[in-house]
């Protein structure tokens, strides 16, 4: 009924699915079914096994191919085995030593114990393949998935947990909970839209919001303009060019904190720029940005902008060096005036590098925190709040978990919208090249 | 006995058909040279007997043992490649010795077998450079040496002249023939250059979309294409192609397209089968095998032409014409003095010729 | 016959073009520079000159003056004795506290990473490309979605606050960037040479330490520069993953300045916000083209 790659790959796809139940019963998103899925899971794939030995017939130790790769698993399993054991309290009372880190024990139990089964039926299962297939022909599923590449695969392991089990799992988590009634303690009584009702009423998210779209227009617009004419300027065989880029791009190394410290102190109209326009005679200039709610976003802005332009200069930089320099030699030939080469050709040319340095920014507004919470700390009264703010104070601050969850699930949306055609070029782009 | 021998191998790349159903058997101190345009599989197939790609079906087969699963290192083979991939970091002599500690041979047996290659190679003085210091001939005569301390039966070049420069690459062409005729290993060599080809090889496996179009040695590869690509792509400058039909008399002729001379008779040329209709075809010629002036007078085939171009090459000078609409090109002598727009008689014997299907280009 | 003496006056075109220096094109060229760099260098300039004033000089004088008389009382007040909430004992822990965070999470971060890109640009196996297609959108993904399952993680583990709990966050939150600068850059060492060094008998391991290692050592120095100077800047995961008396260097900065207590002494203030850049900063101007590199590659850092 079952021929021998459809057993196999059965028996992969079933070890898979237990893990994926595993995770998920961690997680913490366990309905009762959950619980204990995995290993019902686990057991259908050794009927499996048993089925997939059954149809070889043999099980030779001796001549078999991939012994040392089944010996490998099993002591693997070995390993993951005194890993689960370290959790037990009989262990424990032996080895008093491994208390002190009960509770990293305690989280890798169920993990240990699944592994453990896993490996076991890994040797199990290269046992018999290797047997069987000891006439060579090409390998079996089960072969190339467990044995060719094995140590590449291990390897790329922490990039895997990475990219599923933070990047995948805590985003569907957060968002899974912005639709639960979670206080100080995250908790799974569903509330449906609630917490977004409450976020879309509330006035400091409202400001937020409006922040947000001023500071990231402006500082797109801004940095992308700038940049491009410093990088064009520096890109005239300007002499010194190193020593002005070198300025242009020291504030990047800086950190936001130390930026937003800084613009603080010269922006202060007690002893900054405002006192010191009004001592040259001017006494009713009035330049306080950090101090007036219409402007202070803007106060802001500069120090963002100090901050991050010699950056898109760079990028801008590196994009006008990847033209052909041949470009210009036509131009020349052609008596083409410099503007109308940069506006007609050059720019056009840059398209991927100008999307590319657009979604970079964007991304980074998106994530704007600790600037503000150095400048300002959100005031004067909330008139300088950002969303990545929000979600901290709603957090760590208010108790207010859900909230929290709610208005960053808000950011991941927004930054999906920005994200999404961007890939989606971009894949195609390479699809077609 | 053979030393490599290639069963039913097959290889995709997802959907795309690389290497279809080849088969290929290498004998013991035989130089194969596996040629072909740039994607035509030649590389592909080398790097499945190095190990280096994993087929989707088939077997390798070298020395008797079954390779197909086992890793480049394990297979008895060494490997030259085209960019030489010379470990930056090593000094000639770690770069020879590399393999030797991975198999972890004693450090004497080590010394010695890097001091013998060195000698064969004459790369002695060199041994405490980098690779960065040498020019382009001594690193690939470093690469080769890589392949010979490791004492195996199998040599695999990849291109390895592709990055010299005119001169580098006949001296080092001779060189290795020259190790080939003292190893007596078993070589397989790729290139797209035929030169290489011809004057390295035993025999030639030419090659087309990942199948093998002709395999046999040198010469009968030049003489007897079997079909008009590898007519076409064997010899420089190209074979001319004429167009017309065969009529099967009891002595069989030619009959050209446009008819501007007598119908070369083909009653000596050697048919794998008797024509028995009339068969659309092309008669291939080459231009070397082309004679002009008092030379064409006995030839059996005779006609005159005007020259349109020519292109002295020292030793020789290729004229090209036009013949019937199509180019027709003859090799004279580097000496001879001929004036665009000149009219000369040239013959060829058709014995010399190939003739194609037109349809199926396969060679009749 | 024109006249030969005439063809040869000197004033006829000849040898290199003469160039005005003060042309029109250089003076806005330069000019416009000049005046830009001008201004990114004001707020250090002004950062300097605060720190070396005393408090009375800056309550009268303006901003951008030269201090008239020199002190580093500031300096030393700054690094050992100014107070966050109760500790009077300077940003001197705060600065330990960072060395603490940022050399191991340099060292582990950087370690995984370039062992993954090797696996992904030299040992690609099945769903590779997925898993990594992910890793890349994560490093857009905001980090606030990921904090707060992170820390019940991390709570589980029983390093919730504590230095090897932020190392692990760090690791996780730099290998998008690190992975792909290592990737691109296995990518352009040449396939043979790993080719060879397959044939040569070496494994996984023996072609990543002893062939593709020795000769990655420049992209490895990008990469410190660029976690360096990223996890010396961090804040929020300090905030979020540290507990006060572990608090890195740039929060506690930012408590300093930002506390409300007390007379505000901008002048500490000052040569405290210097300090805490003086690191990166040195870093920047030491490894000048590695860090333009680095940030180049890095770009998804954002």
């Amino acid at each position: 009924m079952l021929t021998k790659v459809q057993s196999e790959r059965f028996f992969i796809g079933s070890i898979m699915l237990a893990f994926a139940a595993l995770i998920m019963a961690t997680v913490g998103i366990k309905p009762q079914l959950f619980q204990n899925l995995q290993f019902l899971i686990l057991l259908v794939s050794l009927l499996l096994v048993i089925w997939i030995g059954f149809k070889a017939g043999k099980f030779e130790i001796i001549t078999n191919r991939l012994r040392i790769r089944a010996m490998g698993w099993l002591i693997a399993a070995t390993f993951s085995a005194a890993l689960w054991s370290f959790a037990q309290k009989s262990t424990q009372l032996l080895f008093p030593a491994l208390k002190e880190f009960r509770k990293i024990w305690n989280t890798f139990e169920p993990f240990a114990l699944f592994a453990t089964v896993v490996c076991i039926l890994f040797a199990l299962l290269l046992f018999i393949v290797g047997s069987r297939d000891s006439k060579l022909e090409r390998p079996g599923f089960i072969e190339r998935s467990l044995v060719n590449n094995l140590s590449s695969k291990i390897a790329a392991l922490p990039m895997v947990l990475t990219a599923v089990g933070v990047f995948v799992i805590a985003t569907l988590w957060t968002v899974y909970h912005s639709f639960t009634n979670s206080r100080m303690l995250p908790k799974s009584e569903f509330i449906g839209f609630a917490q977004y009702e409450r976020l879309w009423s509330s006035d400091r998210w409202y400001m937020s919001i409006e922040n947000l779209a001023i500071y990231g227009i402006c500082s797109l617009i801004f940095s992308l303009f700038i940049g491009f004419m410093l990088a064009a300027l520096l890109d005239q065989k300007t002499r010194f060019e190193n020593t002005f880029r070198t300025i242009f791009l020291y504030p990047f190394a800086l950190s936001f904190i130390v930026t937003g410290l800084v613009w603080q102190w010269i922006l202060n109209p007690d002893y900054g720029v405002e006192k010191i326009v009004r001592s040259l005679g001017f006494e009713s200039f009035v330049f306080n940005p950090l101090y007036d709610i219409d402007i202070v976003i803007y106060g802001i802005l500069v120090a963002g902008l100090w901050q991050g332009t010699g950056f898109i200069m760079c990028l801008m930089l590196a994009g006008l060096r990847g033209i052909d320099q041949e470009i210009w030699k036509a131009a020349r030939v052609d008596g083409i005036p410099m503007w109308k080469t940069y506006i007609q050709i050059v720019i056009p040319m840059m398209r991927p590098v100008f999307i590319t340095t657009l979604v970079i920014i964007a991304a980074g507004i998106i994530k704007v925190y600790d600037l503000v919470v150095a400048q300002t700390s959100g005031g004067p009264g909330i008139s300088s709040e950002v969303p990545a703010k929000y979600v901290y104070d709603y957090m760590f601050s208010a108790q207010n978990l859900g909230q929290g969850f709610a208005a960053s699930t808000m950011m991941l949306v927004s930054v999906l919208i920005v994200l999404i055609p961007f890939a989606y070029l971009e894949y195609g782009r390479r699809k077609h090249a | 006995m053979n030393s490599i021998e290639i069963k039913k191998l097959s290889l995709n790349f997802g959907e795309v058909v690389v290497l279809k159903d080849l088969n290929l058997t290498i004998e013991k101190g035989e130089f194969l040279v596996l040629l072909g345009a740039s994607g035509c599989g030649k590389s592909t197939l080398l790097n499945c007997v190095a190990g280096l790609l994993d087929v989707t079906d088939g077997q390798i087969f070298i020395n008797g043992q079954n390779v197909t699963w086992l890793e480049p290192s394990q297979r008895g083979i060494g490997m030259v490649f085209q960019s030489y991939a010379l470990y930056p970091q090593m000094t000639v002599k770690g770069n020879l010795s590399f393999s030797l500690k991975n198999a972890k041979l004693s450090k004497d047996e080590i010394e010695k077998r890097v001091q013998n290659a060195s000698e064969i190679l004459q790369i002695e003085d060199l041994l405490k450079r980098k690779p960065a210091a040498l020019s382009g001939g001594q690193r690939q005569r470093v690469a080769i040496g890589r392949a010979l301390v490791r004492d195996v039966e199998v040599f695999l070049f990849d291109e390895p002249l592709s990055n010299l420069d005119a001169k580098l690459r006949t001296d080092l062409r001779v060189e290795i023939k020259r190790l080939h005729q003292k190893l007596d290993n078993t070589m397989i060599y790729v290139t797209h250059d035929q030169i290489e080809a011809m004057t390295l090889a035993n025999r030639i496996a030419i090659m087309r979309d990942g199948l093998i179009l002709q395999l046999d040695n040198p010469k009968t590869i030049y003489n007897f294409p079997v079909n008009k690509y590898v007519a076409e792509f064997i010899g420089s400058p190209g074979m001319n192609f004429l167009k017309g039909a065969i009529l099967p008399n009891d002595k069989p002729t030619f009959k050209l397209d446009g008819g501007w001379c007598e119908s070369p008779d083909l009653s000596n040329y050697m048919f794998y089968e008797p024509i028995k209709t009339e068969t659309q075809a092309w008669l291939g010629i080459r231009p070397e095998n082309v004679v002009f002036g008092d030379d064409a007078k006995n030839m059996p085939v005779k006609f005159s032409l005007e020259v349109e171009v020519v292109e002295p090459m020292g030793a020789n000078t290729l004229v090209w014409s036009k013949m019937g609409g199509q180019e027709f090109r003859f090799m004279v002598d580097g000496n001879t003095t001929l004036s665009i727009g000149e009219r000369v008689t040239v013959g060829f014997d058709p014995v010399h010729s190939s003739v194609f299907d037109l349809d199926s280009e396969d060679r009749l | 016959m024109p006249n030969l003496s005439l063809t040869q006056n000197h004033e006829d075109p000849r040898g290199p073009k003469p160039r005005k220096i003060l042309s029109r094109r250089n003076i806005i060229l330069y000019g416009t520079l000049i005046f830009v760099a001008i201004y990114y260098l004001i707020p250090l300039y002004v950062m300097i000159v605060t720190s070396l004033k005393g408090m009375p000089e800056i309550r009268l004088g303006n901003i951008f003056s030269p201090p008239i008389e020199v002190t580093f009382e500031p300096w030393v007040k700054a690094w050992a004795q100014a107070c966050t909430g109760l500790n009077c004992d300077g940003l001197s822990r705060g600065f330990w506290n960072s060395v603490k965070i940022t050399i191991p999470s340099v060292f582990v971060s950087i370690a995984i990473a370039s062992i993954n890109g090797y696996a992904l640009a030299n040992w690609r196996f099945k769903g590779a490309n997925l898993f990594f297609t992910i890793l890349i959108f994560g490093a857009f993904i905001p980090y606030q979605i990921m904090i707060y399952p992170l820390v019940i993680l991390l709570r589980d583990l029983g390093l919730y606050t504590k230095l090897p709990g932020l190392i692990i966050i760090h690791t996780i939150f730099g290998m998008p960037i690190l992975t792909l600068l290592f990737r691109n850059y296995f990518t352009t060492i040449p396939e043979e040479l790993f080719k060879a060094a397959r044939v040569d008998g070496a494994g996984f391991w023996g072609i990543y330490f002893r062939v593709m290692m020795p000769m990655s050592l420049p992209i490895f120095a990008v990469a410190i520069v660029l976690q360096v100077t990223g996890i010396w800047n961090d804040f929020l995961f300090g905030v979020i993953y540290t507990k006060p008396a572990n608090y890195p260097m740039t929060v506690q900065l930012n408590n300093i300045v930002n506390s409300v207590q007390g007379v505000k002494e901008y002048n500490v203030n000052m040569a405290a916000t210097l300090l805490t850049g003086l690191v990166p900063l040195a870093i920047y101007f030491i490894s000048g083209k590695l860090f333009v590199r680095g940030i180049a590659a890095g770009a998804v850092k954002g």
